[in-house]
């Protein structure tokens, strides 16, 4: 909406890098077919699950087998000849030949669409034929876990959904939080980090100035050199300390201190410490001269701080800012020590239950994977946003005016 | 021994202006600033050594002198983005040098403006100008806009008013500088080589404003290369010479008759180049 990227950079962006791979560059479209092809052919060796479409027409997956073959062949031939005719194979070989390339472009697209055929029967038809196996199995009156891999582990999924989905919510719950409320912190936090003495202050303020800055950069090196996982332990034991010297009891207090409230403390607060360090790098790669020129208009330190340095140093930091985010989300894994029922805790509720430690372990890997993936997409998305850009120093007359309507 | 010879001159220099000044008839303008026995020091690098100078209101003081002779230096104490380790900086009446003093008020009525133009990057040229003046001055925003829009105007910018600082040319730039620093309607405006990050087809466009500038009777204090603006443009040109002010006076005087080797060396390579 501001403003787009510059010139020779436009034409290549405007289409997605996937669009590009298959419309742009066949550089790559006789190897890199014949691998997807291959793959293809070894799911298609594969056996059927119960679910597969394509076992009711075993001529058309017979005919799509026979096609990766005959591609796998011409790849062959026509890599074989660019090899042996390495320094002539433009002029002479006939697959250099503009029509047969668009020819070979087409099949490609054909290859690919099979082996999203076969991917489809087996791997995603698989899933789902697991899942009514596991569902099935469940659901019925002495429930059996089924030993193969999948079906034990969507067995272990189903039954364990709302465990699953208990850890999941609070792993997210904490992740958010936790960094939103960090991020807050780690302003007021990195505000006193950068203060420096300056010429009007009153020795009050002086005072202050000093134990801020020092306060920050103690409270850093603490949190950011012991490990999350005691400080967890530090705080909710700690606290839990605190209140048993009141009359409450220990009912009441578990009511009060749970262990999400000792987990979101715990991740808040180390979280604050890393994102102060981030922000603390985007605003000292603000060039002095704009505190200098803020600072020659009249603006106190303070104003120039609010106006014109704070503004342009977080949005330096918001990728480092953002990827804590995704840390934060592994990091609540920690948290299980002190008992937080977060995705991790779930996972060894579970665990236990059917001691199957490996298929339980690759069901949070999985959910893991996703949160973060989801995450790091929705950041990315949001960075975008706020244009976050780096700018060419000293522009010239050379550099074209724009101006915003 | 040469160094002895420039105190000397300094020194004289110092006499020759400060009798001139200061035993002018009563009712004659006192000087906007008044520099006295100015030092500073980097580490163990002496930047500054007993500077003395007056800007009289009105008058366009230039500083000459090749670099690291602490031209820049001089001038950022006037307004306080170097702090002196001895001596006085007088603006109007109060002792910019002296401790808490309160800078900041001291400081709206000094423009600078820097030979890196230093916009607030994360704003348009509008604001820009007019975030001083809404933040010190209490004014209006609306205000404050209709007195950023007029001196944009005077600088030839007014349709750039909602440009991104980032995509003008670095003469554009260095213009919207002099008008954000013109908003805050200083008494004084300090030039620290105004041109000297500027391609030299577009160093005019500059120069032509602050050339209108001091024909309007600005009281202007400008660190510059440029020779033939400090020679046509300023009322006494300020020789430096490893910190210390070789010689000054009148640009009539200084261009065609310098006193001092290290002036005529200086201006000899460079009317020569």
């Amino acid at each position: 909406m501001s403003s787009a990227p510059s010139g020779e950079q436009t034409a290549r962006r405007t289409r997605g890098r996937v669009a590009s791979f298959f419309l742009d560059d066949h550089r790559y479209v006789l190897l890199g077919t014949s691998a997807a092809a291959f793959v293809g052919m070894l799911l298609s060796s594969s056996t059927r699950p119960a679910m597969s479409f394509l076992s009711q027409a075993f001529t058309v997956e017979l005919v799509m087998y026979y096609l990766l073959v005959a591609w796998l062949v011409v790849s062959a031939v026509a890599l074989v000849t660019k090899l042996a005719k390495w320094r002539d194979y433009a002029s002479f070989s006939p697959f250099a030949k503009p029509a047969v390339r668009r020819a070979l472009r087409y099949a490609s697209y054909v290859v690919w669409a099979i082996v999203l055929v076969l991917f489809v029967d087996r791997v995603v038809m698989g899933v789902a034929s697991a899942w009514n196996v596991a569902v099935a199995a469940a659901n019925m009156a002495d429930p059996k876990r089924p030993e193969p891999m999948l079906e034990s582990m969507c067995y272990i999924l189903y039954q364990g959904r709302d465990t699953f989905f208990t850890g999941l919510v609070t792993t997210v719950e904490l992740a958010v939080f936790g960094t939103v409320i960090a991020f807050f912190l780690a302003l007021l936090l990195v505000f006193a980090r950068v203060q420096t003495i300056d010429r009007p202050d009153n020795d009050f303020v002086r005072f202050w100035k000093v134990v801020g800055s020092g306060f920050a950069k103690v409270y850093s090196t603490v949190v950011r050199g012991t490990p999350m996982m005691v400080q967890a332990m530090i705080i909710y034991y700690g606290v839990f300390g605190i209140f048993r010297m009141t009359s409450l009891t220990t009912t009441q207090i578990n009511g009060i201190w749970t262990t999400f409230l000792a987990g979101l403390v715990t991740i808040t607060l180390n979280s604050t410490a890393y994102m102060m360090e981030v922000l603390r790098g985007g605003i000292e790669s603000v060039d002095k001269g704009q505190t200098e020129a803020a600072r020659s208009l009249g603006l106190s330190q303070w104003q120039a701080m609010a106006k014109v340095v704070f503004p342009q140093g977080i949005k330096y930091s918001i990728p480092g800012l953002s990827n804590e985010l995704v840390i934060n989300i592994k990091d609540s894994s920690v948290l299980s020590v002190i008992g937080t029922f977060d995705l991790m805790f779930a996972t060894t509720t579970v665990a236990g239950i059917y001691y199957q430690q490996f298929q339980t372990a690759l069901i949070s890997t999985v959910a893991y994977l996703i949160l973060t993936m989801v995450a790091s997409w929705l950041l990315g998305r949001f960075a975008r946003r706020f244009d976050v850009r780096v700018e060419a120093v000293g522009s010239t007359s050379d550099t074209p005016v724009k101006v915003e309507e | 021994m040469s160094e002895k010879n420039l105190n000397v001159a300094a020194g004289t220099g110092s006499v020759g202006a400060a009798p001139g000044s200061a035993g002018t008839a009563p009712g004659a303008a006192e000087p906007m600033v008044r520099i006295e026995g100015l030092r500073k020091s980097f580490g163990d690098l002496e930047v500054l050594r007993d500077i003395n100078l007056d800007v009289m209101p009105g008058q366009v003081v230039t500083i000459i002198g090749a670099s690291g002779s602490g031209k820049s230096t001089l001038l950022r104490c006037i307004n306080l983005l170097e702090t002196p380790d001895a001596g006085h900086v007088w603006f109007h009446d109060a002792d910019l040098a002296a401790e808490h003093v309160d800078v900041n008020r001291l400081r709206e009525k000094i423009g600078m403006v820097f030979q890196g133009f230093n916009l607030f990057n994360n704003m348009n040229v509008l604001d820009n100008c007019t975030l001083a003046p809404v933040t010190l001055k209490k004014m209006g925003k609306a205000e404050a806009q209709e007195v950023a829009m007029r001196h944009l105007e005077s600088v030839g910018l007014a349709d750039f008013a909602r440009a991104d600082v980032n995509n003008l040319s670095g003469g554009q730039k260095q213009r919207v500088a002099i008008a954000r620093a013109l908003c805050m309607q200083p008494d004084l405006m300090l030039f620290d080589e105004p041109t000297s990050a500027l391609d030299p087809e577009i160093v005019g466009e500059v120069l032509e404003v602050m050339r209108r500038l001091a024909a309007e009777g600005m009281t202007m204090v400008v660190v510059t290369h440029e020779m033939a603006f400090a020679k046509n443009v300023s009322d006494e040109v300020v020789f430096m010479d490893k910190g210390v002010i070789a010689e000054k006076g009148a640009p009539s005087k200084l261009f065609s008759s310098p006193e001092h080797p290290r002036t005529r060396e200086f201006l000899a390579r460079y009317l020569e180049g």
